[in-house]
């Protein structure tokens, strides 16, 4: 966030300084599993990622009086968005990478601790042997991957690197990549939808393979698509890749076996695929925690909500927001948790004042660069009808350019600030 | 004693529930300006303009402009069009009410001068120091960040903004006469202005 408005909000909320000193004092005995001495309202937010960061953030500056503790075990924030350009080296991970202290300015306490169970009833978390007792609890664990789905990938984890979580698996991929021989073959593999970020997988393909063209002009990338075509910005990244003959893509090639001594992968179809350095990025499902407990359907992968409030349909005073939430026209990106953060904070604060929450509805805006210095855009609002959030308009870009590249780093620097400044 | 003073302030913190800063309908509806635009219309980026302090009659303008394509945006469009469907006079409000802080995006002072220099001709129209005219619908230029105000230029240029506007014609002939380097002077310039 701007300065200015920083102090613009800490001078609306000078009050809650005070309220923050008191919390302070109690805050150690609740964790003692003691019940709250104050009648405070209390929110918990459950990861600090795109959606809970944010929405840690604005239940504050919505209602400076509610207390707020977001629960975040990595001590750092690593943007997902633009972590592909660190494969190719057009950008450096510390430029993705941000501290969590721009959220104690706004009174967000946060705690770099794993939340490791819910309890609906009892209306706490646990947090270890202590609890954490709250009056709304916001769960924003992104995804986790279904490693069991594909045979020997437990054992190989070392080594087989997904880096669909930017930080040391982003930078060990990289690493992987410069040290792969020229003339070597890079197998990228593309889990079946739903994942997080539908075009990441082609935006990745695209900065592997102007790394590759670039600097090992006799290797090649191997594609291994699950799905039946591109999932997503298809004609833009079809037309991008013509600039790559590097690239053999193969749909429906869902890959189920991953032999790391034999440097082997197995599709469905049994056509085993070697390979010098592979990217498995596995099938995934919503955040453990929301798995352990409960919050998904039958498919016991994703979580359905309120559209309005983003509110659980399986447990009360539970809000599920950012990636590991499904039912929603929206795709799991950065820009919609960032969204969900803010239209359940307001909803959340509105319910604790005993009000009506409004009807807000998202939007997502999602860049895909496709080589050094040009990128390619999709754009998504909605509205609410009935109740539900409904598409107004999908627009694409007419083609890849320097121009929404440029668009792209204005949005970064934006809602990295939103989110987390 | 310091937990006495902790419960009165508790208190008169209970006493402002719910009248936080997002409390208008506005500020409400405005949460999904802010990923590119930034809290309260403060946009950080340089390629985004500020839209804190806009006049409610010119944000109005700009959004029908972006929603019926007159000026093409991939990024606008959809979202002008959901500002429309929410209920476009909320926003304008809200950002007409809150005051403009000038951008943080650093300029080349050097290349400002040049721009202040060259700014001849767009005082005609923007005022002395491109503080723009209401009643005509000529935007405030003042502190909007550098990266938004050449790409306007360029898109000018190239009729790409409104095309075939005859109101619009004096400014893209001047656009036409104007190099690159130019207009990065000019936006130097006027993002600078305080």
């Amino acid at each position: 966030m701007a300065r200015m408005t920083r102090r613009q909000f800490l001078t609306t909320s000078t009050v809650s300084a005070g309220a923050l000193a008191v919390a302070g004092l109690s805050g150690c005995a609740l964790f003692r599993g003691e019940t709250d001495a104050t009648n405070r309202r209390r929110v918990v937010v459950i990861g600090g990622g795109w959606g809970g960061a944010t929405a840690a953030k604005y239940v504050r500056l919505a209602d400076p009086s509610i207390e707020v503790v977001l629960l975040e075990p990595n001590s750092k924030f690593v943007s997902c968005p633009f972590s592909n350009l660190v494969l190719s080296g057009a950008r450096a991970i510390g430029a993705l990478t941000f501290g969590y202290g721009g959220l104690g300015d706004y009174g967000v306490k946060v705690r770099h601790e794993m939340a490791t169970a819910i309890e609906p009833d009892a209306k706490r978390v646990r947090i270890g042997d202590g609890t954490l007792a709250y009056d709304r609890l916001i769960v924003a664990p992104g995804v986790d991957f279904q490693v069991e789905q594909v045979e020997g990938l437990a054992a190989a984890q070392d080594t087989v690197l997904h880096a669909w979580k930017a930080g040391p698996q982003t930078v060990a991929l990289a690493r992987q990549l410069r040290a792969m021989p020229d003339g070597g073959v890079f197998v990228l593999t593309v889990p079946p939808v739903a994942y997080r970020c539908p075009p990441g997988p082609y935006e990745r393909v695209c900065q592997v393979a102007w790394y590759l063209k670039t600097h090992k002009s006799r290797a090649k990338l191997i594609v291994l698509d699950a799905n039946q075509n591109i999932v997503s910005k298809t004609a833009l990244f079809r037309a991008a890749w013509q600039a790559y003959p590097n690239i053999e893509y193969r749909a429906s090639n869902k890959v189920v076996k991953v032999d790391a001594a034999a440097r082997e992968v197995t599709t469905d179809f049994g056509d085993k695929v070697k390979y010098d350095v592979v990217n498995l990025i596995p099938p995934q499902r919503a955040g453990t925690i929301a798995v352990q407990a409960d919050l998904v359907g039958a498919d016991k992968r994703w979580c359905e909500v309120n559209h309005l409030t983003f509110e659980s349909v399986k447990a009360p005073n539970v809000h599920v927001i950012g990636d590991s939430t499904i039912g929603l026209p929206v795709p799991k990106s950065g820009n919609v948790a960032n969204a969900m953060g803010k239209v359940a904070a307001v909803a959340i604060v509105h319910r604790l004042n005993g009000k009506q929450p409004p009807e807000l509805a998202p939007g997502n805006t999602c860049y895909s660069w496709v080589n050094d210095r040009e990128a390619i855009a999709v754009v998504n609002t909605y509205k609410i009808e009935n109740g539900k959030v409904v598409q107004i308009e999908q627009k694409l870009t007419p083609g890849q350019s320097a121009a929404v590249a440029q668009n792209s780093l204005g949005w970064a620097r934006s809602i990295w600030n939103d989110v987390v400044g | 004693m310091q937990v006495v003073i902790g419960i009165a302030l508790v208190l008169a913190a209970a006493s402002v529930a719910g009248a936080g800063p997002l409390d208008t309908p506005g500020a409400m509806k405005a949460l999904n300006c802010s990923a590119c635009h930034g809290f309260a219309g403060q946009s950080a980026g340089d390629t985004m303009p500020i839209l804190a302090g806009l006049w409610p009659e010119y944000f109005k303008k700009a959004i029908a402009d972006y929603a019926s394509g007159k000026r093409p945006s991939t990024e606008m469009e959809p979202y002008a069009k959901q500002v429309i469907q929410f209920g476009v006079d909320d926003y304008a409000a809200y950002f007409g009410g809150l005051k403009r802080e000038p951008t943080k995006i650093a300029v080349d002072a050097t290349a400002a001068g040049r721009g202040r220099a060259a700014a001849q001709p767009c005082v005609i129209c923007h005022g002395p120091d491109g503080r723009g005219d209401r009643a005509k619908l000529i935007p405030d230029l003042a502190g909007q960040p550098p990266g938004y105000l050449k790409n306007q230029m360029m898109l000018f240029r190239e009729d790409k903004r409104s095309p075939g506007d005859p109101s619009l014609k004096a400014i893209k002939e001047l656009m036409k006469s104007l190099s690159d380097d130019t207009m990065s002077d000019l936006a130097a310039y006027y993002s600078s202005v305080r």
